[in-house]
Parts: structure tokens; C-alpha cells; sequence
């Protein structure tokens, strides 16, 4: 079995315990997630363990991994930045956020730097208007951006060590 | 978060958020779980959903459908399991309020919850929640520990008998898991594909069981609605829409945030006083109401409005979600509805053929335009296709991109046409307030 | 019973149905792309729109319950336009490959594009493109382009077949049709039903890829026939080339090969379905066939065959039959009324489950590999096979006999439709006709009685066994030795 998902099933046990009889069917999102939050993203064999486990079709983990844009089945870098650029935050300056950040790293949108340390993607609205232009870095909201924090926000992550395994 | 800005006795908004202020003690020492102990010991579940109904309390989700109507498909002893689903996916553009309450007053959520699971005979209720929202999680999951570590949630609360467990099931990333058949299909564990009614979801909803689904602020009122009564929400706002409402403000304005306002609150008040009016002491250019598929209306045809239904539908627009954003002059129409369309073609779950098709014809047809490809008889397709999209698809999303179209281009087709024309924007393509030099 | 109108006229509907399901009863047409009557209702494709009277607007057909005078309206000027809009939708990204798509002339979409629309497409954006040729399976191909996302296949693999083979990843017009994938996974392989999925797709999106740019369907006929694969006997279809459009050019036994096998609706045995194995009828019944009739491996006249064979039987004291339970109902009687009272008859399984075959299941699948069984062993009982000692003549009739197990030293009269090294080892030899060279019945393990019609001539030397049965009958009475 999967040493991602073997490591996580005590907390998936639980889980399947609090949801109402018959709801077995619910525990695929809940329990991709914790496969990615540990793994960094989901791998065949997760998947596999999960059917085995659950006894879910498969189909049904394909079909909601390709679905959902949270859901990765490859590796990325090991800090994710996605950048807001849906109405509010264009009017806030994503725009022109984004594409500085593209240009600092040597990116285009969706790419990961050469060494493996920061991915950049767009968002579309994440509930932050009022902040805009919002930038969520590893699944944390950095508010009211602009060009000076983001610059700062990047060269403090790339003196960091580690990120996620991946 | 932008500093609160509350005006006049609230229902939601009633304290100065701290950074404690969201903690079981202080919500109890704001009154909290009173209106609970009141309901589970003094009143039937009967009784309590005609206090809901009795009140007027309307969604807030954006449909606006009376809630006591909403509950009242739910059987009593029926047999079978009901569900309650709070809407906490805020997928919206322009939308946030739903997160003020999440992050800051999560029980009042919480207690609103319990009383309507009372109501409705709920032994298991859901927050639905999108999946990015990571510390509104990590606040209502602090809320649920907490409320359960005080046996307000549970087995036998209060030791009144009333059982009910408050679970957080979250989204991955969908904005149409906003709706309320996509939600459940969500909760299932499939993917986010909106069903077709009949059946009612009040009948056959989660697992095919009679589940009522509510949007966190209406929710939310449900606790002082037990605690003050009916006939003290209907004192506040209309008599055709009681209460207040959360708007979320965004866009070019200088103070962005949620705001509670009673319905029938003057729109001057809350741009220019609120607010603090429009950034660089810019000209309002025009205002998207409540979501971005609400038709924009123009800074002259705000002047005078309240925020009430029943002087924003005359006008052409609807209050929607109460995410409303505010457009500067020198703001580019064309490339704001590039904006939205690339949106929604993001989001259409692909089920049905109008809104999976027309979707992405939309995108590329405006995106011809901005590439300066465009030619006049595009303005008309735009509006044909909406037109066409209109009521012939499974769930409101495949109207809202074709009502964004048809509510911008009703107002701004001259930019469209010299796009076309000339080749470039009126405005540099700006979706920025510029300082004017 | 609820009573609706269409159009104006009143219909009695049942409170369960649709209003659908009610137009469809009474003849009156409704289109409809998603929506399938062995089917949960799926309500994408949007095409089936109607008009309830009195309203502006108009809503879906195959979800709409009838109530008691409930008035709609299925072909109003608003219900047109609806549906041709409908049209442009779902051909906006459309491939249009009616050139070169095995579809053309069976496919819906064609259809309705020139009833509904008419007209080419309004949109001058570049159309979304996709995988073609995607191998879905061994026996499907899949067009992605093609597909309308009706979603049947997938339903189809859920509800009837149970494999959860298929399903539809990523979303919007990004959205395609995908198997369960991963290292070692082919649940589409593994469905024994899987090509069910190509007659239900109403584009060409999904296509059987034996039959790939194989033939066009309008130089085809479909014979109503039964499949022979088990005791289920389901109604099918055999498709072959019309006599008018016989190639000339090219080798002739296209014209005499059968083109594709599909299901023919039959309620009381098999629905709409067949199992695959019944798709690959050819693999059985166009193995090599005998041609003529032999005496001990040498090739004779049949008149020569014959006269050896009365001979046999005329001096037998103790022969045995072994009948095929593949022989039709027809066959079995002229068997039965020809021999049955001079031989002692046991029916044989002709054929047995091979060797990865699904032997038993819920849904059509027999353990009985023989059409016929049930009329053979209703006749001729149902004893095993055995030879008492003094057995002095063996008549084999069919396949699935092993020779090796016939007593030493007897002499065999065999019958059989293919070539086989044993043909030659038996003293007289027929090659015989298979179902698709006559009319005739087979009888099904539940006693449903299905008809089969004749697809193709008999091959020259070929005849049929009841030919042989009644022309041996006479030596069977002539030398008066009866049982």
C-alpha cells in the first residue's frame, strides 16, 4: 500500500467514523487532500490504495482529481504562488503583478523555476476583493500586494530551506 | 482585512473584531448559544421554523428565496435522514462577506446551525467550504472544537436529547460547487455537476435525502431571529425584505470591505461616506451591484438608489450576492468583460451543451476582439449567444455570463464598437484607477 | 392516469412517466441526444425542449413529470427556435468529419442537423480540438472531437454493465471521455459488454475498431438473426452487403461476409444489448469451411455420400447419435423425425466456455454455450453421452465431439460446417450450412422462440443437414429395423 496513504489511515478511519452511515463515497476529497498536503501531490499508488480501501470506483478518484483545479498529479516546485486576476484584483493591480513575478523568476504562468523552487499560477477569485490584489503563497493568503512586498515575500522564500517533500 | 465600518444597530457586524474576538468566550459574552438554550428548551421545531418563516428572512446566497418556504418541502417524521448544508464556497467575484462571518463570528454560524438543524429534524449538517479558503477553515474548525468541548454541539445538547454534529467538508476548487445541486454532488465525493430539477434537492437532495442548503449569512441571522423574534427582524430593512444585508465592496474605491447595511440604505452613503469614495478622488464610472453577473449600472443611475430590491430591480439590476464593485472612469469595459468571460469558461463544469459550448465561444470571441481581430457583427453574436444560452441549461450559471454581456454591452457598447473600429481600447486597456496627473 | 396534452391531443400517461416517455409512446416525436430508455436521465444535451402552454420560455422533455392536464407544446415556433439553437451549440466545435466517419448515415447528430438546423455554423471562432483516435479499448476507438458529452457511454458502464469503466475528466470544453487509467487497470477490456457502447453513442465518437472504414452503412443490410454465443440467444442483427451493391472489383467474399453484428431491441430476451462476443459472430462462423462431401477423406458426390451413408445405417444394429445443440428447431425435428427412431440419440454441448470467457452472469451472459439445447434435450433427454459395447455405427452431428473418445473400430457418419482434420477420418462426411444460410428458430433456456432469416447463400458443396436428414430417412425405415 501506498506509505502516504498507509501513514494517514488512523486519521482516515476516524473520519469515515463522523461521516453518517452510507457516505463512504464522500471521504475522496477530504482524503486527497491529506495525501497531497503530505505527499505534495497524488500519485497512482495513493489512488490505488484508496480503491482498495474504500472500494470507491476509480473512475470516480480520476474523474475528481482531473476536476477540481486544487488537485495535482504531478510534482510542483516546492513553494506554489498563485496570483488572483479575476475582477477585483485586476483593478488592484494583479496584472501587472503577475507579471512581474513571471519576469523575476524567469517563469511564464503555470511554469516552475529551473531549480525547483517556486511555481506561479493564476487564480481565479479566491474571496479576498476587498484585499486585492491577493497572492496565496503554499495555501496562505498574502493581502494587499504589490511589487515591493511580493519582491520581499520571494527573496525571504528563497533563502529558506526546505518546502515540501516531494 | 479593511477596517470595519459598521453604521446603526447590526445582526451580524455588532462588535469590533479583535484578534480574540472570534473565541466561544467573548461570542458568549455577546449573548452566543442563548437563542440555542431557547430553542431547545422552550420551542418545538415547529415553532421555530415559523419564527423563521414569520420573519421574512430571505438568502443570501444571491436568489433571494424566502427561507421558511425553503424549509417548509421538509417533512417531519418522515423517516428518513435530513441534511443541512451551509454554502460557505464564496466563489463569486467580488464576493467576500460570507468570509467575514467565517473568520470573525464563526458562532454565530455555528449557533444558527444548531437551531435550524433543530428545526429541520438535522442529525448530521455540513459546512461546505471552498477549499481555498485555508483560515476561515482553521477559525470555524477552532469554533467546532470549541463548541463541542462545551457540550454545545454533539450528543444530547445541553442534555436537552437534541443531537446534532456540525462537519466541514471542503471543496478543491470549483466555483460552481457554489450552487446548490453542484454542492452536493460535491459532498458526495464527485464531481461538482449541478442536477437537474425536478427532484427538489428539499426532497431528494444529499444521498438522495431531503436536504435544505443555505448560504452562511442567512444562516447566520437564524440565532437573533430566535433570540429577538420575528417582529424585531421585520423592524429592521423593508417590509418586503427585512433585515440587513452584508455587501462586500471592492474595486476602486479607497476603504474596500464588508459593511452591514439595512435594506433600503442610501448607495451615496456607502460609496462616498463608507467607503470613503472612489481612489485619487476619481469619478465613478459605474457600479457592479451584487456579483458580477448583475447587470452594471452607471454612477448617474446609482445617485439616488437604496440598496433595496425594490429600487435596484426597476433599474435593471439585482442586489445578487452583495458582492458589489465600484468602476472608476478610465476604467476599460471591454477588457473587464474579457475578465469575466475568461472566468466563467474557467469554471463551467462542462455538462451541458449551452453553457459548455457557449462558454468558450464568448472567451474567444471577446479575446478576438482585444487581439484587435473584432468586427461589428461580433456584438450581436455576443448578445445571440447569450440571448440563446438564456434558461436552456441546468443551473443560473449558464444565464450569468450572458447576463454580465448583455448588462455591459447595454451600457458601454460605444468602447466594444471603437475597439473594433480602431483596433485598441478607449482606454489603454486600463482596469486600474490611475492617479490623474 | 393522468391525463396530458401534446399538441393539443389528449394521451393517458402513467403517473411515473415523463413527458418524454409519453411522446414516445404515442408515436410522436420528440428528439433526444442524452437521453436513453435503458438509461438514468442525464438532461445535458437540452435538445428535447418543449413548451408547456402559456409559458414563455421552454424546458427539458426527458425530465418534465406529468400532471393531470398538463398541455405542451413539442414542435411550436419557440420550440424551434430553441432547438436549433440547441443545434449550433452542440456542432460548434463539431469536427464535421461526415467524410471520413464510420457514422455517416446512421448518426443522430446528422440527422437532426438537418431537420432542426440547416444551415452552417454562425461562429467564426476556431473550433476546440481534441484526441482522435484515442484507443479506448482493444475494440473501441473513441473521437473526442466528435463526442457531445451525452454522457450515455459512461452511464451505460455504470448502470448495466457495472464495470465504472468510463467517466469524464477535467470540465468545460476541456471536458473528455476517459477510461479508469493507471498502470495496470483496463476496466474497459475486462467489460463484457463494452461495445454496446459504440450502438448507443449517437455520434461517431464511439467506434468499434474491427469495423473501422470497413464499409459504408448504406451499402449494408441488417438480417434479423440470434446469436449462437450461448442459451440467452439474443436477438441481433447481421450486417452484410446488399446484393444491389456487390463489389465487384474486389475479393467476393466481402460479399458474402458478415459485415458487423448488432443488437436487435428484443424486451423479452435481451433489451438493446448483446455481449461482445456476440459482436464476433465472424470469428465463428467464418472459420474455414468444408466444402465437400468426403468418404473416408476422399471427395465425392453427395448422391455418392448419401448411398454410403443409407448403406451404413441400413446394416447398423445398435447406432448412436450424438446431436448438436446448435441445430435449429427445424433441424432437431427433421433429425427427430428422419433418425430419432433408429438411433439412440444423446444431445452434446457442441461447444464448452473457453478459456477466459465469462461463464455466468447477471445480465445476458449464459454457462451454455449452445444455442438450441433446450429444444435438443426437450426431444432427444438429456443423458450423458455413452456408448454401450455393442454400438456399431456413431452419427456425429456438429461440433465438440472428440473423436478420440469414440469406440475403436466403429465407423463414424459426421457432420460439420468447418474444416477439421476429422472430417477426413470419418467414413462419410456432409459439410453442413451455419445459421446464416438459412431460416430457421432457435429455442432459448427460458423457452422464448426467436426467428433467424437467411444472410447469405450456401457455399457451392455446402448443404444443409436437414437435406441429409430427410435423404437418409429411407434407409433408416426401408430395412424395417426399428426401435
Amino acid at each position: 500500500m501506498s506509505k502516504v496513504v498507509a501513514s494517514l489511515m488512523p486519521e482516515f478511519e476516524r473520519l469515515r467514523q463522523r461521516f453518517p452511515e452510507g457516505f463512504d463515497s464522500s471521504m475522496t476529497l477530504p482524503c486527497l487532500r491529506r495525501v497531497q498536503e503530505v505527499r505534495g501531490h497524488v500519485a497512482d499508488e495513493d489512488i490505488r490504495a484508496l480503491v482498495d480501501w474504500l472500494g470507491v470506483p476509480r473512475i470516480q478518484f480520476e474523474e475528481v482529481l482531473s476536476y477540481y483545479t486544487q488537485f495535482r498529479r504531478q510534482p510542483v516546485g516546492q513553494v506554489r504562488l498563485e496570483i488572483c486576476r479575476n475582477v477585483s484584483c485586476s483593478m488592484r493591480g494583479a496584472e501587472r503583478l503577475l507579471g512581474h513575478v513571471c519576469r523575476r523568476l524567469g517563469v511564464s504562468e503555470g511554469g516552475t523555476t529551473g531549480d525547483g523552487r517556486f511555481t506561479v499560477t493564476t487564480a481565479e477569485c479566491l474571496g479576498s476583493c476587498g484585499t486585492a490584489p491577493v497572492m496565496v503563497v503554499d495555501d496562505e493568503y498574502h493581502e494587499n500586494m504589490d511589487i515591493d512586498k511580493a519582491d520581499r515575500l520571494i527573496d525571504q522564500m528563497s533563502r529558506a530551506e526546505g518546502g515540501r517533500g516531494g | 482585512m479593511a477596517e470595519l465600518r459598521a453604521r446603526d444597530a447590526k445582526i451580524l457586524m455588532t462588535f469590533p473584531v479583535t484578534a480574540t474576538s472570534h473565541l466561544l468566550a467573548e461570542a458568549r459574552a455577546r449573548g452566543a448559544y442563548g437563542a440555542l438554550e431557547k430553542a431547545l428548551r422552550t420551542m418545538t421545531p415547529q415553532q421555530v421554523a415559523k419564527e423563521v418563516t414569520a420573519s421574512g428572512l430571505q438568502g443570501r446566497g444571491g436568489a433571494a428565496f424566502p427561507t421558511g418556504r425553503k424549509w417548509a418541502v421538509i417533512q417531519y417524521d418522515d423517516g428518513q435522514p435530513h441534511y443541512l448544508c451551509a454554502n460557505a464556497d464564496e466563489g463569486e467575484p467580488g464576493t467576500f462577506k460570507d468570509r467575514w462571518i467565517l473568520e470573525n463570528s464563526p458562532h454565530q454560524l455555528v449557533e444558527s446551525m444548531l437551531i435550524a438543524a433543530y428545526a429541520l429534524q438535522v442529525r448530521h449538517a455540513f459546512v461546505y467550504m471552498r477549499g481555498e479558503f485555508s483560515a476561515p477553515f482553521r477559525r470555524l474548525q477552532g469554533a467546532l472544537d470549541e463548541a463541542y468541548a462545551a457540550g454545545l454541539i454533539g450528543e444530547n445538547i445541553l442534555g436537552t436529547g437534541f443531537s446534532c454534529d456540525i462537519m466541514i467538508y471542503r471543496g478543491a476548487g470549483s466555483y460552481v460547487c457554489g450552487e446548490a445541486s453542484a454542492l452536493i454532488s460535491s459532498i458526495e465525493g464527485k464531481r461538482g455537476y449541478p442536477r437537474n430539477r425536478p427532484p427538489r434537492l428539499t426532497v431528494k437532495g444529499l444521498y438522495q435525502r431531503p436536504t435544505v442548503v443555505n448560504n452562511v449569512e442567512t444562516l447566520s441571522n437564524i440565532a437573533w431571529i430566535v433570540q429577538h423574534g420575528a417582529e424585531a427582524f421585520k423592524a429592521v430593512g423593508t417590509p418586503k425584505c427585512p433585515g440587513t444585508r452584508l455587501i462586500s465592496i471592492s474595486g476602486h474605491v479607497a476603504r474596500p470591505g464588508v459593511y452591514e447595511i439595512e435594506v433600503g440604505y442610501p448607495w451615496r452613503r456607502l460609496i462616498y461616506d463608507d467607503c470613503g469614495g472612489m481612489l485619487h478622488g476619481a469619478a465613478l464610472k459605474c457600479v457592479i451591484p451584487g456579483g458580477i453577473s448583475t447587470k452594471v449600472l452607471t454612477g448617474a443611475e446609482i445617485e439616488t438608489l437604496n440598496l433595496d430590491p425594490a429600487e435596484v430591480e426597476p433599474a435593471g439590476s439585482s442586489m445578487g450576492s452583495g458582492g458589489m464593485v465600484a468602476i472608476a472612469e478610465g476604467t476599460c469595459m471591454v477588457r473587464l468583460l474579457q475578465v469575466m468571460l475568461r472566468f466563467y469558461h474557467h469554471e463551467s463544469c462542462g455538462q451541458c451543451t449551452p453553457c459548455r459550448e457557449g462558454m468558450g465561444w464568448l472567451h474567444r470571441l471577446i479575446d478576438r476582439i482585444v487581439a484587435g481581430q473584432g468586427r461589428l457583427e461580433d456584438l450581436d453574436m455576443m448578445a445571440r449567444i447569450s440571448k440563446l444560452q438564456d434558461g436552456n441549461t441546468i443551473c443560473g450559471m449558464g444565464d450569468a455570463a450572458g447576463y454580465a454581456t448583455l448588462g455591459i454591452l447595454a451600457k458601454y457598447r460605444h468602447e466594444f464598437e471603437y475597439w473594433i473600429r480602431e483596433g485598441r481600447s478607449m482606454y489603454e486597456g486600463n482596469l486600474e484607477c490611475r492617479r490623474s496627473s | 392516469m393522468p391525463q396530458i396534452f401534446l399538441d393539443g391531443q389528449p394521451f393517458e400517461a402513467r403517473t411515473e412517466q415523463t413527458v418524454l416517455q409519453v411522446a414516445l409512446d404515442h408515436g410522436i416525436f420528440i428528439p433526444r441526444l442524452c437521453w436513453h430508455p435503458q438509461l438514468s436521465v442525464a438532461g445535458n444535451c437540452r435538445i428535447c425542449v418543449v413548451q408547456v402552454e402559456g409559458r414563455s420560455w421552454v424546458e427539458i422533455a426527458c425530465n418534465m413529470p406529468v400532471s393531470e392536464g398538463l398541455r405542451v407544446l413539442t414542435d411550436s415556433p419557440l420550440v424551434r427556435e430553441h432547438r436549433k439553437a440547441i443545434m449550433q451549440f452542440i456542432t460548434l466545435n463539431h469536427p464535421v468529419d461526415c467524410g471520413i466517419c464510420d457514422k455517416a448515415g446512421e448518426c443522430t447528430l446528422q440527422d437532426y442537423h438537418v431537420a432542426f438546423n440547416g444551415e452552417a455554423s454562425i461562429s467564426r471562432e476556431p473550433k476546440v480540438q481534441a484526441t482522435k483516435f484515442y484507443r479506448l479499448s482493444e475494440r473501441i476507438t473513441l473521437d473526442n472531437e466528435r463526442c457531445i458529452l451525452c454522457t450515455r457511454c459512461v452511464r451505460f458502464t455504470r448502470e448495466v454493465s457495472k464495470s465504472n469503466a468510463l467517466g469524464v475528466k477535467h470540465r468545460g470544453d476541456h471536458s473528455l471521455i476517459r477510461p479508469a487509467e493507471g498502470d495496470d487497470v483496463r476496466p474497459l477490456d475486462d467489460d463484457a459488454y463494452s461495445e454496446n457502447v459504440v450502438d448507443i453513442c449517437p455520434v461517431g465518437a464511439l467506434l468499434s475498431t474491427r469495423f473501422l472504414y470497413k464499409d459504408r452503412v448504406w451499402y449494408l443490410k441488417a438480417t434479423p438473426s440470434v446469436c449462437p454465443g450461448c442459451a440467452r440467444g439474443c436477438s441481433i442483427d447481421v450486417w452484410h452487403r446488399k446484393p444491389e451493391w456487390a463489389l465487384r472489383a474486389l475479393d467476393a467474399r466481402h460479399n458474402t461476409a458478415i459485415a458487423r453484428v448488432t443488437p436487435r431491441d428484443n424486451p423479452d430476451v435481451n433489451g438493446p444489448w448483446i455481449c461482445n462476443k456476440g459482436r464476433d459472430l465472424a470469428l465463428l462462423l467464418e472459420r474455414r469451411r468444408a466444402d465437400a462431401p468426403m468418404c473416408k477423406g476422399r471427395a465425392v458426390a453427395l448422391d455418392e455420400a448419401l448411398a454410403a451413408a443409407r448403406e451404413l445405417i441400413g446394416r447398423a444394429r445398435h447406432p448412436v447419435a450424438l446431436v448438436s445443440s446448435w441445430g435449429s428447431d427445424e433441424e432437431l425435428a427433421a433429425f427427430g423425425d428422419a433418425l430419432g427412431g433408429r438411433f439412440h440419440c444423446f444431445v452434446k454441448d457442441d461447444h464448452l466456455p473457453a478459456d477466459g470467457e465469462v461463464v455466468e452472469d447477471a445480465l445476458l451472459i449464459r454457462a451454455d454455450k449452445n444455442p438450441n439445447g433446450r429444444t435438443a434435450r426437450a426431444r432427444f433427454g438429456d443423458q450423458a453421452v455413452c456408448f454401450a459395447p455393442d454400438t456399431d455405427l456413431v452419427l456425429v452431428w456438429g461440433e465438440g465431439c472428440d473423436f478420440g473418445r469414440l469406440p475403436r473400430g466403429v465407423p463414424v457418419i459426421f457432420l460439420n460446417a468447418f474444416l477439421a482434420p476429422e472430417n477426413g477420418h470419418a467414413e462419410v462426411f456432409f459439410p453442413t450450412s451455419v445459421h446464416t444460410e438459412r431460416d430457421g428458430h432457435f429455442t432459448n433456456a427460458d423457452g422464448v422462440r426467436s426467428a433467424f432469416s437467411r444472410c447469405f447463400d450456401r457455399p457451392a458443396g455446402v448443404v444443409d443437414a436437414e437435406q441429409v436428414f430427410r435423404a437418409l430417412a429411407a434407409a433408416a425405415v426401408a430395412e424395417g429395423v426399428t426401435r
